[in-house]
């Protein structure tokens, strides 16, 4: 479908889609899909296979895992992107719309056909999706270690500076 | 403050100059062990009595750990741990491959009897041998301890570990001991009052030196300072002393020591108390008798330009203000003293190489070891503008810090 100019520029602000130019934009979302998900309809289950990600454009989402709510998504927020890199694989939680949702779906089948033909716009987004999850994986390190690593990071440091000490006033 | 507070106190003040942390600041400061024993011995007529022994190791980061051995009925644990600190920069700031520690027994010598003291030296050994060693924690004399003391320590350690002569030092020449390790203290103040006195323009020879304390550091210093052509202007030791303007006649000095016991009427001058020493009109004064014997309002009076620490904290913290502001140079105990422990080190290394050095390599070595150290405390001194006690603590804590971060916490 042909997406409006001034939504694409908007598009282009969201993380995953920055660094592509408005044509390309253009070019990349000519595969999305435009839905509307009434309110308390699900855009996904946990467990399904991932076959695509959203871009809601309009209205709120809330993302549970076992029914325990994660978070709430709304305008610009990009949901079930990792479907994009690893598409089959299952949804790890669960999408359902808290009021009437509009959304762009870009099946991820379509993106993958355009990786595979070298299509700039849709290799930008993949580098960005990267980029992204990296980001992901190191908060969740950091959390994982917690407070213990917080304390080896402070020692180490109390050191290095008497080290530096050291240094400066070596003779 | 405690002449024992001392060290801790001047170890602050170089560490916040240095911008060190806090917590650096205290694993440097706090002891690696510390043990308070018992030590009972039957006395020669059957009365059984219990003393308190102390140990404190307090860092070993640059070695095995070295200190005095002290038998005085003021010994205390916060004074052992006190002079424990002052060994750690002292073996640093002369560069010897040591940690700090010391030791000692509350008694008074004075009451005991040879096998008496025999018998305590021996069940203190009994207490701590598995804690001290040739390659951990070596003991030597100090207060009221002597190379007999230190040759009971060597043979009572020896019957549980085996033959080990460096397991202490300042033992009997006749019994792995070392020459030149009785003058070696003084030995080495006279290095130093050659080097600072060149510094500051002036000879050895002429020069007018005053030394409070008359025992192994200040006799043999009067003796050193003469034999470089110097004048010994007053001397004293407990029971008084003798001031001449022009010089005192060393040699008649010494058989005067040999004859009476004490430089108290010694004709080759006129008699003054300790105190009159140590205000007397000199170049160069050496306490070096008991700490805390310069307070503040005697530093205001000292009229020497050069204060040579020959024993430990012999000022207090305020008098070294005092001195500082006035311009007089002290050459602060760890340095100025070092000379002693130095010798120690040379005679465990014979032992350990199980080789016999003469005296003419020992005071070799021991001149290259303390014009090493004031030179690396000037050098500090005049770059950063610091005083030489200040400056002898940057380099303790510089040469201590490097090896406990390269051995890692």
């Amino acid at each position: 479908m042909s997406i409006p100019a001034q939504l694409l520029k908007k598009l282009v602000q969201i993380p995953i889609f920055q660094g592509l130019t408005v044509p390309e934009a253009a070019e990349f979302f000519e595969v999305a899909l435009e839905q509307t998900i009434e309110s308390g309809h699900t855009l996904f289950r946990e467990g399904d296979e991932g076959d695509a990600l959203y871009v809601i454009l309009k209205g709120e989402v809330s993302i549970t895992k076992k029914g325990i709510e994660l978070a709430t998504l709304s305008t610009h927020a990009v949901v079930g992107e990792m479907s994009l890199v690893s598409p089959g694989d299952t949804r790890s939680a669960t999408a359902t719309a808290k009021n009437d949702v509009d959304v762009l779906k870009i099946p991820s089948r379509r993106v993958q056909k355009l990786i595979k033909g070298d299509h700039l716009a849709a290799l930008k987004v993949v580098a960005n999706l990267a980029q992204v999850m990296a980001q992901r994986l190191g908060a969740i390190n950091d959390r994982l270690v917690g407070d213990g690593k917080k304390k080896g990071e402070a020692r180490k440091e109390e050191l290095a500076d008497f080290a530096g000490i050291l240094n400066r006033w070596s003779f | 403050m405690t002449s024992a507070e001392a060290a801790p106190w001047y170890f602050k003040k170089a560490a916040r100059i240095m911008d060190v942390g806090e917590r650096i600041e205290t694993l440097l400061a706090t002891p690696l062990r510390s043990v308070t024993v018992q030590v009972s011995i039957e006395l020669d007529n059957g009365e059984i009595r219990t003393f308190k022994g102390y140990r404190v190791q307090h860092d070993n980061a640059r070695g095995p750990m070295k200190g005095g051995l002290r038998f005085h009925p003021t010994v205390n644990h916060d004074e052992v741990l006190a002079l424990s600190s002052l060994m750690t920069w002292k073996t640093a700031v002369v560069n010897l491959p040591y940690g700090g520690a010391k030791g000692g027994i509350e008694c008074d010598p004075a009451e005991l009897s040879v096998k008496e003291l025999e018998r305590l030296t021996r069940k203190f050994v009994d207490q701590i041998h598995d804690m001290i060693g040739p390659t951990r924690d070596i003991p030597g004399p100090d207060v009221n301890t002597n190379p007999q003391v230190m040759a009971w320590i060597m043979d009572q350690y020896s019957r549980y570990h085996g033959h080990s002569p460096a397991v202490v030092t300042g033992k009997p020449i006749d019994l792995y001991g070392s020459r030149g390790r009785e003058a070696a203290t003084a030995r080495g103040l006279q290095f130093i009052a050659r080097e600072i006195l060149r510094d500051v323009g002036q000879q050895v020879p002429g020069t007018r030196f005053a030394i409070q304390g008359f025992g192994n550091v200040g006799s043999h210093a009067a003796r050193l300072f003469h034999e470089d052509g110097g004048k010994i202007v007053a001397v004293s030791d407990v029971h008084g002393g003798v001031t001449n303007p022009k010089g005192l006649d060393v040699p008649g000095l010494f058989e005067h020591v040999k004859k009476t016991g004490s430089v108290r009427g010694f004709g080759g001058g006129t008699a003054c108390s300790s105190q009159d020493v140590l205000v007397t009109d000199c170049d160069v004064l050496v306490p070096s008798a008991m700490g805390s014997a310069i307070d503040k309002h005697l530093a205001a009076e000292v009229r020497a330009r050069i204060v040579l620490e020959g024993a430990n904290a012999p000022c207090t913290p305020e008098a070294d203000e005092i001195f500082e502001q006035r311009g007089v140079l002290v050459v602060p105990d760890v340095l100025a003293n070092a000379g002693g422990v130095t010798v120690s080190y040379f005679e465990w290394v014979q032992n350990m190489q199980h080789v016999t050095w003469d005296e003419e390599r020992v005071n070799g070595e021991l001149q290259r070891v303390m014009k090493e150290a004031y030179e690396k405390v000037g050098q500090i001194s005049r770059s950063r503008k610091l005083p030489l006690r200040t400056s002898a603590y940057v380099l303790a804590i510089g040469r201590v810090g490097k090896a406990t971060v390269l051995r890692g916490i």
